[in-house]
């Protein structure tokens, strides 16, 4: 069978798991969405194929790849349901996790919780070897200490064991010797070491994601053993990659070893499909925005690439405040989520104002107008009150909501105390979110250096394209584009990732005294590593490798990112690294100081293979007449005229190549509606891409 | 412009705009900073005011005392020249302790924010320069020992670099590069700062913050209000006594917190006088610690401003170690400033038992300036904080390990080392140091630094290292409250054996240091501790079979870590003196 005609993207959501499927001959699509299964995610992965072969029967034995994201590991870590997990470290240090950086995230809060350490304190052992911070050996790992020590962690019955020695980043003989020695004693024992796992400086957070890949390790390799075992029993006879945090794809091989590197697997999808929209369309900012039930995810992609950052935190106990949680330093896609979404409740706070999450209704008992008992007012319940959604025609019309629930939860929570108007309440929860977000996207794209008034906004998720048009007048953004399937937009994102791998590992040397011959064999042999980690999927494609320095002023903390020409090392002059990096920190922070030394501290390389190509399909058939696309008109509320208006309602699945429109106007499709007012115009290219454009009238 | 009944909604967006323009400020310094005590420890705050100079917002992740202190010294400054004296590019550098947070090592940077040729609002930092020159000690006489000092200047006169300045302080400190690069990120932060709030006033079409800042300053004194309306009118005293370094006299505190209606007044009177050593404290730096209680007991949800501050009022004796006379040394005001909000939670403690926690480890915050010349010649200076066990509460147990009521964060051993010539041999948790109770006390840590060898070092050791201990807790433990117990003293160890930490310590290869914290105090009787946690305790190593069984009254059996629950009954049940 030819095994190249089909590619299979399947995405793990909180509440459904999605499913794309693409003839890469002709470019269709065929879509599939199921409910999640949490106790056993490979069953709604299962289900959900077994759904589309009775669409298309036979289909699975001409699929080449199934790319996969899961919200697996996260889950596991959030509800600490990963396996018993034991911790090694250099005598001295057993309490480095429990320790953290002391700092209280609150400061003004004396009852603050604080996470469990991810491994208790009974199962850290310390074993008496110990590296300087240049490396030097001080004591050596002594073999009969270290086999003593893994007979007392199987007694205790752990499942799974890390390895973090102090200063190993610098120098990893010892773990090493450990590796060896463990391998002997315990070969099938689950092990994660610091100095693969996040060989970087400062002991606190390569443990603490040295943990966390433990922990959830033996979990993770079950699922994905079980998972290519029921794709095999279907007939699927391809490869299957498993979606990184960083926004690359890997090996099942490598996901179960660096599970911690998967944490993001979910999020990261719809910023890959905004980055091949970006590329696809040459803009030069775009802002993905992407807005679920519970949280909204931000990212601003500048010529078709996301940032990656290296650290980022999971499981707070207080969900959104920064310092609560635990320290994860891997790269991930540098996306903003915060807490807003149509699940957002709404309320009057302490000081009399009004106030809209962080906290959400979830699925249970969820919005008011679900009508599952939930009482308190949800920004879809404003949704719903200013027109914007149609309560017999969610989800394609198979939920209805009950809009006089809305109304009364508006009424008695926030209209009432605040005495004013439900419109007036109602339009202020859908403001106040935006505002919200807005604030957000707005930090998060000054910070990238970008400009809001110049970004170019793509829609997913089933609130996104509801809120696209109020969140771009607030951030001053002038284009919205929401791409075909935006419900389920992000599994399609999958076929445009490039399988991936990003290795770093830092050693600190003064610019004015390093051998750059030294700095080359670094470089050598991280892209050795990459290249053996993708050999597997490489199939003999040329590995593409990326060079980052990280540097600083000699005795700054933080790095300034460079990335360079992977042409050899010692090509270099001093020079010219120089002005690079005075170039760089004076276009982020406005001057820089020639006089003042700057020495390298990370060395960073990313292993890519080649992309497929991968085109999205032209618009066929349809209706060529913009009535025969209109479902009639509604009155919404009018955020120009603050009061509600005739909004004429579009079917998004008649609408044809070439269609324009001017607002009011709403955009109805399965999963989502999209809103616009009366200073919007849209176009629908010939993709099925729309392309909404808000005038330059003042507010 | 719109003038400016701010409806609920407007308020809460642009309210929410302003605080994450301070903390954009504040991450800002992160990345430019230089020494390790505010890139990895955040020995800092960020805030501004409005253009009559009160406090607006300040950053979310500030340290209570340098925030209380300087938002008061900053309004001060502010009043003291006419808002039409101000240029735009103008910025102010100054370490005045009695103007603002209390020592020299404090520096504040200020800067008037212009919009549309107006100042309408001024930006100011705070950053612990843990190096600014002097005698590094506690045991200073006055505060010229203690560094250079800085009274009110401009560093830049309507843009221009004042060079003689800047060349001035270089020449007085040990690291010039590091001090010079931390007054860079301060100028820095300011200059973030100022330019989002242009932004939003340009964006909001606001021409001042004044009318802004009045409804959100009021919201808060309301909210302020009606917590400490929550509180039972009357007087509560407290004595409290703080231990001096060293052979000197024990400091005694003596204060009367009064309630009235939605006021709180606390008053000093009869508190120790000021003394010939490092640790007395200005008025601004004692507020800022009683203001913390209050706020942190009965109010911590709202950001703070100057509408928080408005019904917490202070007095004490000038010339009182609490509201000391210039030119007293100050250096290590938090030996006894820190204590100030443990003092409030114990006078108040009997009329709200659920808002307050017991004493700390972290009170003071312990910290450690190291210096001395490596091998090579080359000079190191660093600053470490360390945090200890907190106190107890009703409902919770003392977290493990946090500077209360300061913040900070402790320095990465790798950091450390990389940063300096030490060895770090250890840094963990010190069994039975939390304060036992039915609620046990946080445990407090102990780190041990040893000054490498030739063999350690790989070639030519490093010189004579100098350490100067800002701590306490030696002599009184953190105490318990309710019929909690104390925690565990901190101790000061020089090669294994208990060394006098007031003063400076002289370490030579092959040397080590070992730094004790205590643990926090207990709350409410041990005896009624579930002896399921008390067993958790035991097999977490918290708590020694020993200790539970004398303090706790829990039997444990030391093969198998289990709960002997027949023999804990009895032992529980056994009428005392039997």
């Amino acid at each position: 069978m030819d095994q190249s005609v089909f590619r299979l993207g399947c995405d793990i959501g909180g509440t459904f798991t999605d499913f794309v499927l693409v003839d890469t001959r002709s470019g269709e699509f065929f879509t599939n969405k199921c409910l999640t299964t949490p106790d056993d995610p490979s069953d709604a992965v299962e289900q959900g194929i077994r759904q589309l072969l009775a669409v298309k029967p036979g289909f699975l034995d001409q699929v080449g790849d199934v790319i996969h994201g899961t919200t697996l590991v996260i889950n596991a870590i959030i509800e600490r349901k990963g396996s018993k997990t034991g911790l090694i470290t250099t005598k001295g240090f057993k309490d480095v996790l429990e320790l953290g950086r002391e700092i209280r995230y609150d400061a003004y809060d004396i009852f603050s919780q604080y996470p469990e350490p991810i491994v208790p304190r009974a199962l850290r052992k310390e074993i008496d070897e110990r590296v300087t911070a240049d490396g030097q050996v001080l004591k050596a790992v002594d073999e009969q200490e270290a086999k003593t020590l893994v007979a007392d962690f199987q007694k205790q019955g752990i499942a799974s064991l890390a390895v973090c020695c102090i200063n190993s980043y610098e120098n990893p003989v010892n773990e090493q010797a450990l590796q060896r020695i463990i391998q002997e004693t315990a070969p099938d024992l689950s092990t994660s070491y610091s100095f693969e796992v996040l060989p970087q400086i400062r002991e606190y957070e390569r443990s603490c994601t040295t943990a966390v890949n433990a922990y959830v390790k033996p979990i993770t390799f079950q699922y994905l053993e079980k998972l290519t075992r029921r794709l095999a029993e279907l007939g699927f006879g391809g490869k299957l990659y498993i979606m990184l945090s960083s926004g690359g794809i890997t090996s099942v091989d490598t996901a179960r070893k660096f599970p911690v590197r998967i944490i993001e697997s979910g999020p990261t999808a719809a910023v890959i499909a905004s980055q091949h929209y970006g590329k696809m369309f040459d803009i030069k900012d775009m802002f993905c925005f992407d807005m679920g039930g519970t949280t909204a995810k931000s990212c601003l992609i500048q010529k078709g690439h996301a940032g990656l950052v290296s650290t980022f935190e999971v499981g707070r106990v207080q969900r959104f405040k920064k310092g609560s949680g635990l320290p994860i330093q891997v790269p991930v896609v540098d996306l903003m989520e915060i807490g807003a979404g149509g699940g957002s409740i709404a309320r009057i706070s302490s000081l009399g104002l009004l106030a809209v999450g962080p906290d959400s209704a979830g699925a249970d008992p969820g919005p008011a107008c679900y009508n599952q008992g939930g009482e308190n007012p949800t920004v879809t319940d404003a949704d719903l009150v200013l027109g914007y959604l149609d309560p017999d025609f969610f989800l394609g019309g198979t939920m209805a909501l009950d809009i006089e629930k809305s109304r009364t939860a508006v009424a008695e929570k926030i209209a009432n105390p605040l005495g004013t108007s439900v419109t007036d309440a109602a339009f202020g929860i859908h403001d106040l979110i935006n505002e919200t977000m807005a604030a957000a996207a707005k930090t998060h794209i000054a910070e990238k250096g970008g400009n809001p008034s110049t970004v170019v906004m793509s829609a997913f998720g089933g609130a996104g394209p509801v809120h696209a048009y109020g969140l771009a007048k607030k951030i001053g953004a002038k284009s919205i584009l929401v791409p075909p399937l935006a419900g389920v937009g992000s599994a399609l994102g999958f076929f445009t990732a490039p399988v991936a791998f990003d290795l770093s590992r830092s050693h600190r040397l003064v610019l004015d005294e390093a051998d750059f011959a030294d700095i080359e064999d670094l470089f050598a042999r991280l892209e050795k590593e990459g290249a053996d980690i993708l050999a597997d999927a490489a199939k003999g494609d040329r590995v593409i490798f990326q060079r980052t320095l990280l540097m600083r002023f000699v005795g700054q903390g933080a790095e300034t990112d460079l990335v360079i020409d992977p042409k050899p090392f010692t090509r270099w002059t001093r020079q010219e690294i120089r002005d690079k990096f005075d170039t760089e920190y004076k276009r982020l922070y406005g001057r820089t100081y020639p006089e003042t030394p700057v020495e390298f501290v990370t060395f960073k390389v990313r292993a890519t293979l080649p992309t497929k190509p991968f085109t999205m399909p032209q618009l066929t058939g349809g209706e060529t007449s913009l009535d025969a696309c209109i479902k009639g008109q509604r009155k919404a509320f009018s955020v120009l005229q603050k009061e509600y208006i005739d909004f004429t309602v579009y079917d998004r699945s008649q609408l044809f190549a070439g269609a324009c429109f001017v607002g009011p106007a709403i955009i109805e499709e399965r999963e989502s509606t999209i809103v616009m007012g009366e200073d919007a115009a849209a176009t629908v290219d010939d993709k099925g891409f729309v392309w909404i454009r808000i005038g330059e009238e003042e507010k | 412009m719109k003038n400016q009944a701010f409806d609920p909604i407007t308020l809460e967006i642009l309210w929410r705009r302003l605080v994450s323009i301070v903390d954009e400020a504040d991450a800002s310094v992160a990345r430019t900073a230089f020494s390790s005590l505010l890139r990895d420890a955040h020995d800092y705050t960020c805030m501004f005011t409005d253009s009559r100079g009160q406090e607006l917002v300040q950053g979310t992740f500030c340290t209570p005392g340098q925030a209380g202190a300087m938002a008061l010294g900053v309004k001060k400054i502010i009043q003291s020249m006419p808002l039409d004296s101000y240029k735009e590019g103008d910025v102010f550098i100054v370490n005045d302790p009695w103007l603002l947070a209390g020592h020299l090592n404090d520096v504040c940077v200020l800067s008037p924010i212009f919009f549309k040729e107006k100042p309408v609002a001024f930006t100011a930092c705070v950053f612990h320069h843990s190096d600014i020159g002097g005698r590094v000690s506690s045991d200073n006489r006055e505060v010229f020992e203690e560094g250079i000092y800085i009274p009110v200047t401009r560093l830049y006169d309507g843009g221009v670099l004042n060079e003689d300045l800047l060349n001035m302080i270089r020449w007085n400190v040990r690291t010039p590069e590091e001090v010079t690069g931390d007054i860079r990120s301060q100028v820095a932060a300011n200059h973030v700062c100022a330019q989002k709030i242009m932004e939003m006033m340009a964006e909001e079409n606001l021409v001042t913050l004044d009318d802004l800042a009045d409804e959100i300053i009021s919201r808060t004194e309301t909210s302020m209000r009606a917590a400490i309306e929550n509180i039972p009118d009357g007087t509560y005293p407290h004595k409290g006594v703080i231990e001096g370094a060293g052979s000197r006299p024990d400091i005694h505190i003596q204060l009367a917190v009064t309630v009235d209606g939605s006021d709180i007044h606390v008053d000093f009177d009869g508190t120790s006088d000021q003394v010939d050593w490092g640790v007395n404290v200005v008025f601004n730096f004692t507020y800022a610690y009683v203001f913390m209680a209050i706020k942190s007991a009965f109010d911590p949800d709202i950001p703070i401003n100057e509408g928080a501050i408005r019904p917490v009022h202070m007095t004490a004796p000038v010339g009182s170690i609490i509201n000391c006379r210039f030119p007293a040394a100050v250096a290590a005001r938090m030996q006894v400033g820190h204590f100030m909000t443990e003092m409030v939670f114990n006078a108040l403690g009997q009329a709200t038992p659920d808002r307050v926690i017991a004493g700390s480890g972290g009170t003071p915050a312990q910290t450690n300036i190291l210096y001395g010349k490596r091998g090579s010649g080359k000079p190191w200076h660093t600053m470490i904080i360390r945090g200890g066990g907190m106190g107890a509460s009703l409902n919770m147990d003392g977290h493990h390990c946090a500077i209360f009521p300061a913040n900070g964060a402790n320095t990465p051993v790798e950091i450390l080392e990389s940063d300096t010539p030490l060895i770090v041999k250890e840094r963990g948790l010190v069994t039975d140091s939390g304060g036992p109770g039915r609620q046990r006390g946080g445990i407090g840590r102990q780190m041990t630094l040893q000054v490498p060898t030739a063999k350690e070092c790989e070639g030519t050791p490093p010189g004579r290292t100098t350490i100067a201990v800002q701590a306490g807790r030696f002599v009184y433990p953190p105490d318990g409250i309710f019929k909690g117990r104390a925690g565990a003293c901190a101790r000061f160890l020089k090669n294994g054996q208990p060394a006098d930490p007031s003063g400076l310590t002289f370490l030579d290869p092959g040397d080590c240091i070992t730094f004790v914290s205590a643990g926090g105090g207990g709350y409410g009787d041990p005896m009624e501790r579930d002896p399921e946690a008390v067993l958790t305790d035991v097999q977490f190593g918290y708590v020694s079979i020993e200790q539970a069984k004398t303090e706790y009254q829990v039997v444990i059996d030391p093969e198998t870590l289990t709960l002997d629950l027949d023999a804990t009954q009895t032992l529980r049940h056994k009428p005392k003196g039997v």
